[in-house]
C-alpha cells in the first residue's frame, strides 16, 4: 500500500482512538458535618451511575477554591466505602471557610473525576448557590 | 507518588506558565495585570475543542495556542503606546472585559445525551478527555512538564540569542531600541503573541487536569499572583518565575506548615524579600554574575 | 426621563463613594509616584475591625466609624512602613509588588478573624427614602455625598491653605526641585499616607453602613473601582480622581438601566479601554513621568 494510504489510515486510527467513548457519567452528593476540629468535615459521598449505586471504585476528595485555582493544596482524602453501596466516608481537611470545589477522584471500575461546588461554614455544607460575579461586593 | 504530591506538581508547573507569560512582558518592558484573561482563553478554547467537538488534545492545546496569541495580539494592538502603570490599567480592563464575556458564554451541544460546554457564571464541566483517553495523572503530569520544559529550553536559548538581547533592549529603554533601529513596535506585538499563547497553554492544561473551568478562576488574583512570581523569582532569567512559584506553592503551600496562615507569611516573606532584592532573587546581576562563573570555570 | 433623572440622581450618589476612593489613590500616586494596591485591603481591615466590634460589644454609629478609621490608617501605616518607605528612593514596582503582598496578607487575616462569607453592619440609616416630587433619594447616600463635599473642601483648605499643603504640592509639580529646595520628603510622604488611609476608613465606613454588610471581596472591589475612577478622571490629578468618580457612578448607574449589572461591569471596562488607547491627553500626562525603577 503507498504512503498516502498509510498515512489515511493512521490519522483515522488516532482519531478513533481519541474519540470518547460513550460513558454514562457519574453522579455525586455529600452530606457534610463538622469533624470536631476547625476546618475538618466527615463527609457521606453517595456515587449513583444511571440511576444506582456505584460501588467497587475507590475515591479521593480533593478541594480547591474557585477563586484562586491551584493556590490551595487540600490533602485529598481517601474515602472508605461504608455498608451502603455507593457511599463512601472521608474526613475532610479544609484551609477556611467558604466556597470550595471538591474533586472527587473516581478510580476503577469507573475513572473520573467530579467536581462540585460546596460553601462550608462551622455548621457543614451546603451546595453552593449561583456563583455572584467577582467583583461585586454585594 | 501519591495523590497529594503529584497535585501540588501539577499545579506548580500550570502556574509556571502564566508566571513566564508575565515574565516574557516585563522583560520587554510591559507590566501586565491581565494574563489570567489569556490563561482563561485557552482554558475555554481547549475545553471546548475537546468536550463540544471531540478533538484530540494535542491539536486541541495548538488551537487554544493560537486563540492566546490571537487574543493578546488584539489587545495589544491599541495599547502599544502606553507603558507603565496605563499600560497595566489597560491590561486590566481588557482581562475583566474577557472574564465578563465567560461569564456571558453560553453555549452547550448534546453529547451523547448531556449538554456540554460553557454555561455562563455556573462554569464549564465536563472536560473529561484526560479520563476517557485513559491518561493517568502521573502521565498528564509528566506531558504538562515536557512542555514546561520545552517552554524553559526555548526560554533559555532565546535569552542566549540576539532576539533575546533585543527584547531586554526594548525592555530597558525602548526611545533607545528605536533609535538603535530596533522595530519596537514589531518587537512588542510579537512578544504580546508570544505571550498570550503561553498563558493559553497553561490554561488548556489546567482546564484538562481540573475538568471544571468557571470564570471566577480568571479572575485578577489570578494575574497579579503570577505578575508577583516572576518579580520575587527574579527577572534575570526564567528560571525565576518557576522560582517564585516553586517558594509559594511549592515551599509554603506543599510543605502545609503554615496551613491556613501561608498567605500571611508568604506576603511578609514577599514584602522583607522585595526590600533586600528590589528586582527579585534571580534578577540580572545574579544571573550575569553566575554565568560569569561559569564561564571561568569551563 | 424620570428614569433618566433616577438614574442620574443613583449614579452620582454611588459616584460619590468611587470618587473619594479614587482620591485616596491619587493622594498616594501623586505624591508618592506609587500605586498602592494594598489600599482597598486596607479600608478593608478598617471596616472589618468595626464589625468585629459590633459583634461582641454593643456600640453605636459614631464609635464604629472612629474604629473603622483607626483601623485604616493603622493598617494603611503598617503598609507604608514594610512597602513604600523603603523603597522611596528604589524601585516603583517593587514597592507595588510588596503592597500587593500585604493585600494578600490582609485578606488572610481578615478570613482567618471573620471567617464566615458575610456579615452584618449597622445601618447607617433606617428610615424611608426622602422622596422628591417623584424622585427618591436614599439618605445614606445624601450622607456620603456631603461627607464627600467636605473631604473635598477639607482636602482643598489642606493643600492650598496650609504649609504643608504647599510640600505636598510642591512634591507633585516637581519632586526634585521639591526636595533641592528643602522640604522634607519622608515626612511629607507619611503624612500623605495618612490621610489617605483616614479618607479611605471614612469611605469604607460609609459603604460598610450603606450596604449593611460586609464581605472579603470588599478589599478588592474597593482597589478595582478606585482605579477605574482614578484613571478615567485622568491619573494624578485630584480633581480628576472626584470627576472620575462621579462619572464611573452615573456611567455605571445607566448601564445597568439598560443592559444589566453584567453589562454594566463591562461598559465600564470598555470605556477605561477605549479612552486608554485614545490617549487623551489628560490620561497621558502622568505617562512620561518616570519613577525611579
Amino acid at each position: 500500500m503507498n504512503n498516502g494510504s498509510k498515512l489515511a489510515i493512521a490519522l483515522v486510527a488516532l482519531l478513533a482512538s481519541s474519540m470518547a467513548h460513550a460513558q454514562r457519567t457519574p453522579q455525586a452528593s455529600l452530606d457534610c458535618k463538622p469533624g470536631g476540629a476547625k476546618f475538618v468535615y466527615d463527609c457521606n459521598v453517595r456515587l449513583t451511575r444511571a440511576g444506582s449505586p456505584l460501588a467497587n471504585v475507590e475515591v479521593s476528595v480533593g478541594a480547591d477554591m474557585p477563586s484562586m485555582p491551584m493556590a490551595h493544596n487540600v490533602k485529598p482524602a481517601k474515602a472508605k466505602p461504608t455498608e451502603v453501596p455507593g457511599e463512601f466516608q472521608a474526613r475532610l481537611e479544609l484551609e477556611m471557610h467558604g466556597e470550595w470545589a471538591l474533586k472527587l477522584r473516581v478510580s476503577g471500575a469507573v475513572n473520573d473525576l467530579l467536581v462540585l461546588r460546596y460553601e462550608f461554614d462551622e455548621k457543614g455544607a451546603r451546595p453552593a448557590q449561583r456563583p455572584t460575579r467577582g467583583a461585586a461586593i454585594r | 507518588m501519591d495523590d497529594y504530591a503529584l497535585g501540588v506538581l501539577t499545579n506548580i508547573a500550570l502556574f509556571s506558565f502564566i508566571a513566564l507569560s508575565a515574565y516574557l512582558l516585563l522583560i520587554a518592558g510591559e507590566m501586565s495585570f491581565g494574563q489570567q484573561a489569556l490563561f482563561g482563553v485557552g482554558a475555554y478554547a481547549a475545553g471546548m475543542l475537546t468536550a463540544m467537538f471531540d478533538w484530540p488534545l494535542p491539536l486541541a492545546l495548538v488551537a487554544a495556542m493560537l486563540a492566546g496569541a490571537a487574543a493578546q495580539w488584539l489587545i495589544a494592538l491599541p495599547t502599544l503606546r502606553l507603558r507603565g502603570l496605563v499600560f497595566a490599567m489597560a491590561t486590566l480592563a481588557a482581562a475583566e472585559m474577557l472574564r465578563i464575556g465567560f461569564e456571558l458564554l453560553q453555549w452547550q451541544r448534546t453529547v451523547e445525551g448531556e449538554p456540554v460546554g460553557p454555561d455562563g457564571t455556573q462554569g464549564f464541566r465536563g472536560i473529561r478527555w484526560v479520563f476517557e483517553s485513559g491518561v493517568e495523572p502521573a502521565m498528564f503530569l509528566a506531558l504538562i512538564a515536557l512542555l514546561l520544559a520545552a517552554t524553559v529550553v526555548l526560554f533559555v536559548w532565546v535569552e542566549r540569542s540576539k532576539l533575546g538581547a533585543t527584547l531586554r533592549a526594548v525592555g530597558a529603554d525602548d526611545e533607545l531600541a528605536a533609535s538603535l533601529g530596533i522595530d519596537v513596535l514589531r518587537v512588542k506585538l510579537g512578544v504580546a503573541a508570544a505571550a498570550g499563547a503561553l498563558a493559553a497553554l497553561g490554561g488548556a492544561l489546567y482546564a484538562h487536569h481540573n475538568t471544571y473551568i468557571e470564570p471566577r478562576n480568571f479572575d485578577i488574583m489570578l494575574g497579579v499572583h503570577s505578575l508577583a512570581y516572576a518579580l520575587i523569582g527574579g527577572l534575570g532569567t526564567a528560571f525565576g518565575p518557576i522560582l517564585g512559584v516553586l517558594l509559594d506553592i511549592g515551599l509554603l503551600e506543599g510543605s502545609r506548615v503554615f496551613s491556613g496562615y501561608r498567605m500571611i507569611v508568604f506576603g511578609g516573606l514577599v514584602a522583607l524579600l522585595l526590600i533586600v532584592r528590589p528586582r527579585g532573587l534571580l534578577d540580572e546581576r545574579v544571573v550575569h554574575a553566575l554565568r560569569r562563573r561559569t564561564l571561568k570555570s569551563s | 426621563m424620570l428614569d433618566l433623572l433616577q438614574n442620574s440622581l443613583d449614579g452620582l450618589m454611588t459616584g460619590a463613594s468611587y470618587a473619594l476612593l479614587a482620591l485616596g489613590f491619587t493622594l498616594v500616586f501623586g505624591v508618592l509616584r506609587r500605586m498602592n494596591l494594598s489600599y482597598g485591603p486596607a479600608i478593608m481591615v478598617g471596616c472589618y475591625a468595626a464589625t468585629w466590634l459590633s459583634l461582641n460589644v454593643a456600640v453605636g454609629l459614631f464609635v464604629l466609624a472612629l474604629v473603622t478609621l483607626a483601623g485604616a490608617i493603622l493598617a494603611g501605616a503598617y503598609v507604608e512602613r514594610l512597602c513604600f518607605a523603603p523603597h522611596r528612593t528604589g524601585s516603583a514596582v517593587a514597592a507595588m509588588v510588596a503592597s500587593f503582598a500585604l493585600w494578600m496578607q490582609f485578606e488572610e487575616a481578615v478570613t482567618l478573624a471573620l471567617p464566615k462569607h458575610l456579615y452584618a453592619f449597622p445601618a447607617l440609616y433606617t428610615g424611608p427614602p426622602i422622596a422628591i416630587g417623584s424622585l427618591t433619594l436614599r439618605v445614606e447616600a445624601l450622607v456620603t455625598l456631603a461627607v464627600a463635599i467636605a473631604i473635598c473642601a477639607g482636602l482643598w483648605a489642606l493643600l492650598y491653605r496650609t504649609r504643608f499643603g504647599i510640600a505636598v504640592r510642591a512634591l507633585i509639580d516637581n519632586p526634585t526641585a521639591a526636595q533641592l529646595a528643602g522640604i522634607g520628603a519622608g515626612r511629607v510622604f507619611v503624612g500623605v499616607f495618612a490621610i489617605a488611609s483616614a479618607i479611605g476608613g471614612a469611605t469604607g465606613f460609609l459603604i460598610a453602613a450603606t450596604n449593611e454588610q460586609v464581605t472579603p471581596m470588599l478589599g478588592m472591589w474597593a482597589t478595582l473601582k478606585g482605579l477605574l475612577a482614578m484613571m478615567l478622571g485622568g491619573l494624578g490629578s485630584l480633581p480628576g480622581a472626584v470627576l472620575g468618580g462621579l462619572a464611573l457612578g452615573l456611567v455605571e448607574a445607566h448601564a445597568q438601566w439598560f443592559f444589566g449589572p453584567q453589562l454594566r461591569d463591562l461598559i465600564a471596562y470598555l470605556l477605561l479601554f477605549v479612552l486608554l488607547a485614545l490617549q487623551p491627553g489628560w490620561i497621558t500626562r502622568w505617562t512620561t513621568t518616570r519613577s525611579a525603577s
